[in-house]
């Protein structure tokens, strides 16, 4: 927002200087968007009485390759005209613009390119027009889900603190470490509400007699049910058996909330009675896979904060925010009244949500993180995640038809459609990733049209799209980034999804393991395999492309190269999906959270050091000296932490001090102790909040080559693999050849001993 | 750390970017020593009292991000107590002493009274526009603090030009449960006219007394130093308001 603004002042001075009439005409255009008769309803049927049949002639009319010329400079003119001023209604002419451009490629598409001459290119070229139309509905859905953030605050509770309802806190686990569930326990703990009216309970699936220590020690309580089934869910309502506070509140085990989680999201139940969950955003503290292995933590926003950024604040304005399972907090006689978390699907959550809204309930979105947790650890355990969401979304979609079904509004059944069909996108990403190899590999013309036609139609559509796409999300998402995730995704939950909308009830359900570790630094081979396929398929194309324009009497020069183009953006796509293949390595198994906080250091000798933390972890805290000083590692020290006005002491031992970085590992801690650092540290109330302050706003262009140079790596990491392998195989062979050696040696000599001792023996015979 | 010693710190802290004058009002005659003042100088306000100078004569001149001094000075115990007595028949002498400087009216003076209630504190009091007062996270000094809201109350609360007192912890140590409750106790108690930064208990503070250094420049890195930076960009962000209150109420 802030980047837009400061472009539109620099304009401005810019224009004032040149030509005043510019100013007049930003002014005009801000007057117009302000006059309050857009509010009246009989002006509003007016303008789209006028406005609709517009549009439809825009999207359908034909014209000729200078008119459509003409056409796309007069849109996308306007559309980097309009990009310049803030504001949201200008936003809100760039979908516009935006959303016609699209659908006017997409009439053009169906009206005028499809043929079946061949029925290769008849098969294909329908496909390519299924994946458009599929990208287009998500493009069109998106817009209208995420048009006007609702941006809500939190409401202040009521000061009669007698007032306060009754909560009780569900942490669910089934094989997580005690090490990750007992921090989320402390931190729930330390919650500021009144002692009385909040209860903690550890569900525990895996029956653990070490948890039920720790929940005993801890003082909270520990639920366990006789049966597995229905994982998550299942488990959730087994505890809703056994308590009876009037909301609960849910947090996965791995996710700690801060001490203000509580305060922060109950207001909002003061003051709508219809109010069932109020969900808040799951924020992590330590690098996803995409994050650590492309080196972008911190720097370009992660797969998971356009939903948590964007389109829940986007769906909380047609009151359609879902559950996510975590963070979140539910009115106990709502959840009830809908029997309970929802079992049909593996997605429980979004589908619970689904029930309240068809109940009449409303919920509630608040972008604030008041909970952050581990991201998945590895790729594999990841992709395994988002095919359970995937496979979810697509049962639900099935079973219980967002459509379909009564006590949901317009808008709601959009915004629910829109998150179940954004996870069809496994066939049509395949789909836009082999396409241009049809034309190249096999000669069939996928889009009958010529390529200067198809660059005067779709490269509205897809500028427009970035543009406008960029000015929407840019700050939850950079550009060209979500090609990125999705090409990883696309072949993993390509077959859950079909399965899933096949048949709802098949397929496992699998639970994101965590906390592991990735002890050497490896390629994921079995991740990557369909990555390298396509890579090497997409080769070929491009070669046989070039060969084509080379050698080829009379080759269609334009349509070759738009598929080279074509090929090379899926190449650098497939590029970095490799690249994501390859697994950093992780030193540690606490992931350190970093952060600066203000620390006091004080040494056996009396003397104290200010300093600064670098990062912590549950195990132990990095720290920044302002000069070096002199330390034995070995040494036992106290480290004091503050939070607020308190100051809290801890025992530690230094583990490292090399310049002016120290490290410190903290001895045993008793219940409280550990329950003040948990308060130190991770349930601070300021602690994720400003977490993405340092990153560089959105630049497409920016963004272009950083994606690109993603893609580059990952072709430098499929060479190196191919190198590495190769030496392998040949040493291998060699080690093989060697022994083959030694062993036709070893053979030859046993049977020389052999024929000695044979002759011997003949010999001796022979003698007596 | 004592309470001379944070005289002479906040007044080295203040200085920095103002003109400071450190006064000396405790017998000891200490202040001067942590502020670059030899000890071979005995003159001071109260030598220039007895001798009928103007108190000009006995600052020690400072400048360049150190404040000027004005020690007690080195009297005998005949002259103390004839300079008592004098103070108790001129409660204003040390408001008219100042004034006498003429210092400007971006100058902040730091006094320095001895502990516990004493003539030098009534004086005190009278000339000053803010009081803090320095409270040891223990238990007596803890049980202090009700007579010195009294002395406050009687002194300074009504009288105009008044600014405001806070109070400030001292020789705080987190490893002492006592000394923890004192803070709580004092915070519940006072609330926001408890400084929100404390000072904690710092070896490198007698450490930097035995070298005969501030504490700020013998260990800059140290806990207490942090905390003094920190209690001086309290009165950076203060002194404007306790200026408008203390102007609010008439000079």
């Amino acid at each position: 927002m802030n980047v837009r603004r400061i472009r539109y002042a620099r304009l401005q001075m810019r224009m004032l200087g040149r030509r005043k009439g510019f100013v007049f005409a930003v002014n005009a255009v801000r007057e117009l968007a302000g006059w309050r008769g857009w509010q009246n309803p009989l002006i509003q049927l007016a303008v789209l009485a006028v406005a609709l049949p517009v549009m439809w002639m825009v999207v359908t009319i034909k014209l000729t390759a200078w008119q459509q010329l003409a056409l796309v400079v007069l849109s996308f003119g306007s559309a980097l005209f309009f990009r310049m001023l803030p504001g949201r209604y200008v936003t809100q002419v760039l979908i516009v613009l935006s959303a016609v451009a699209s659908t006017r490629y997409l009439y053009w598409r169906l009206t005028e390119t499809i043929s079946f001459d061949t029925w290769l290119s008849g098969l294909f070229g329908s496909l390519l027009f299924i994946a458009e139309a599929y990208a287009w509905i998500v493009l069109v859905f998106g817009y209208f889900q995420t048009a006007w953030p609702l941006e809500r605050k939190p409401v202040p509770m009521d000061p009669d603190v007698s007032k306060w309802p009754s909560i009780d806190v569900l942490i669910p686990t089934y094989n997580e470490p005690l090490k990750v569930v007992r921090t989320t326990v402390l931190a729930a703990m330390a919650m500021d509400w009144p002692r009385d009216r909040l209860r903690i309970y550890i569900c525990d699936d895996g029956k653990r007699e070490e948890f039920r220590q720790f929940a005993e020690e801890a003082g909270v309580g520990y639920l366990t049910r006789s049966t597995k089934k229905h994982a998550k869910a299942g488990n959730l309502n087994a505890a809703l058996t056994k308590i009876m506070g009037e909301y609960v509140a849910i947090f996965d085990c791995d996710h700690i909330p801060t001490r203000t989680f509580l305060q922060v999201t109950m207001g909002w139940f003061g003051k709508d009675a219809k109010l069932a969950m109020v969900q808040t955003p799951h924020h992590f503290f330590s690098p996803d896979p995409f994050e650590k292995n492309l080196g972008t933590f911190k720097k370009v926003p992660n797969e998971g904060e356009l939903f948590y950024g964007l389109v829940q604040d986007g769906n909380d304005l047609w009151n359609a925010t879902f559950f996510c399972g975590s963070c979140a907090v539910i009115k106990r006689s709502a959840l009830d009244d809908v029997g309970g978390v929802a079992t049909e699907t593996v997605t429980e959550d979004a589908h619970t949500a689904l029930k309240l809204h068809r109940k009449g309930y409303s919920t509630a979105f608040l972008a604030i993180p008041q909970a952050a947790g581990f991201a998945t650890e590895s790729l594999g355990s990841h992709v395994g995640q988002r095919i359970r969401w995937a496979r979810g979304m697509a049962q639900i979609f099935r079973v219980d038809n967002p459509f379909l079904g009564k006590g949901l509004t317009f808008a709601q059944r959009m915004c629910y459609a829109n998150a179940m069909l954004h996870f069809f996108y496994g066939l049509p990403r395949l789909i836009f990733l082999t396409a241009p190899l049809a034309f190249l590999l096999l000669g069939s013309e996928v889009i009958q049209a010529t390529a200067l036609s198809i660059a005067l139609y779709a490269l509205p559509h897809l500028l427009h799209a970035n543009l406008t796409n960029s000015r929407m999300q840019g700050e939850f998402r950079h550009s060209f980034w979500a090609e990125v995730y999705e090409s990883v995704l696309a072949w993993y939950i390509l077959r859950p999804t079909m399965v899933a909308f096949i048949n709802p009830k098949f397929g496992k359900f699998n639970v994101t393991a965590k906390g592991g570790l990735n002890e050497t630094l490896f390629f994921d081979w079995g991740i990557a395999k369909p990555y390298i396929i396509l890579m090497g398929l997409s080769l070929l194309g491009f070669a046989a492309g070039v060969f084509r324009l080379v050698w080829q009497e009379a080759p269609d020069v334009d349509t070759i190269l738009l598929n080279l183009i074509w090929t090379a953006y899926n190449l650098m796509m497939l590029g970095a999906s490799i690249a994501v293949a390859n697994e950093a390595r992780q030193v540690r198994q606490s992931p350190r959270v970093q952060m600066k906080m203000d620390a006091a250091l004080r040494l056996p000798n009396g003397r104290s050091y200010a300093c600064s933390t670098s990062d912590y972890s549950d195990g132990g805290v990095g720290l920044a000296m302002s000069a070096p000083i002199e330390i034995a590692t070995g040494t036992w020290v106290k480290l004091a932490l503050t939070r607020g006005m308190e100051e809290y002491e801890f025992d530690a031992k230094v583990t490292m001090n090399r310049g002016t970085n120290l490290g410190l590992q903290f001895g045993p801690m008793s219940i409280q102790q550990s329950i003040d650092f948990v308060q130190c540290t991770f349930a601070r109330a300021d602690s994720w909040v400003v977490w993405g302050d340092k990153r560089k706003p959105d630049k497409p262009w920016q963004s272009f080559k950083e994606v690109a140079w993603m893609g580059l790596s990952g072709f430098k990491v499929m060479v190196a693999l191919l190198i590495g392998s190769w030496r392998e195989r040949k040493e291998r062979f060699q080690a093989q050849f060697n022994l083959t050696n030694v062993r036709a040696a070893l053979d030859e000599r046993q049977a020389r001993l052999r024929a000695f001792a044979a002759s011997q023996r003949e010999g001796g015979k022979s003698a007596s | 750390m004592g309470k001379t010693t944070l005289s002479a710190c906040l007044a080295l802290g203040l200085a920095q970017g103002r003109d400071v004058l450190a006064v000396d009002l405790d017998p000891q005659n200490a202040l001067r020593l942590h502020l670059g003042v030899a000890a071979s100088e005995i003159d001071g306000a109260c030598r220039a009292t007895l001798e009928e100078r103007n108190w000009q004569t006995a600052v020690y001149k400072g400048g360049n991000g150190r404040p000027s001094v004005l020690p007690y000075g080195n009297i005998n115990e005949t002259d103390r107590d004839a300079l008592e007595v004098h103070l108790s028949g001129n409660p204003n002498w040390l408001v008219n002493g100042l004034r006498s400087l003429g210092l400007g009216p971006k100058g902040v003076v730091v006094i320095d009274t001895p502990p516990g209630p004493s003539l030098y504190q009534q004086q005190a009091l009278r000339a000053a526009t803010f009081t803090l007062v320095v409270v040891h996270a223990d238990a007596a000094s803890y049980a202090t603090i009700a007579s010195m809201e009294t002395i406050l109350e009687r002194y300074c609360n009504a009288r105009p030009g008044f600014g405001g007192s806070a109070y400030l912890l001292n020789n705080v140590s987190s490893a002492s449960a006592l000394s923890r409750d004192v803070v709580r106790v004092v915070r519940s108690e006072l609330g926001d006219r408890v400084i929100p930064v404390v000072v904690h208990q710092d070896e490198s503070v007698k450490e930097a007394m035995a070298f005969d250094q501030p504490v700020l420049s013998y260990a800059p890195h140290g806990e207490a130093t942090r905390d003094i930076k920190q209690v001086v960009r309290w009165f950076d962000q203060n002194l404007p308001a306790m200026h408008r209150i203390a102007d609010a109420r008439g000079a």
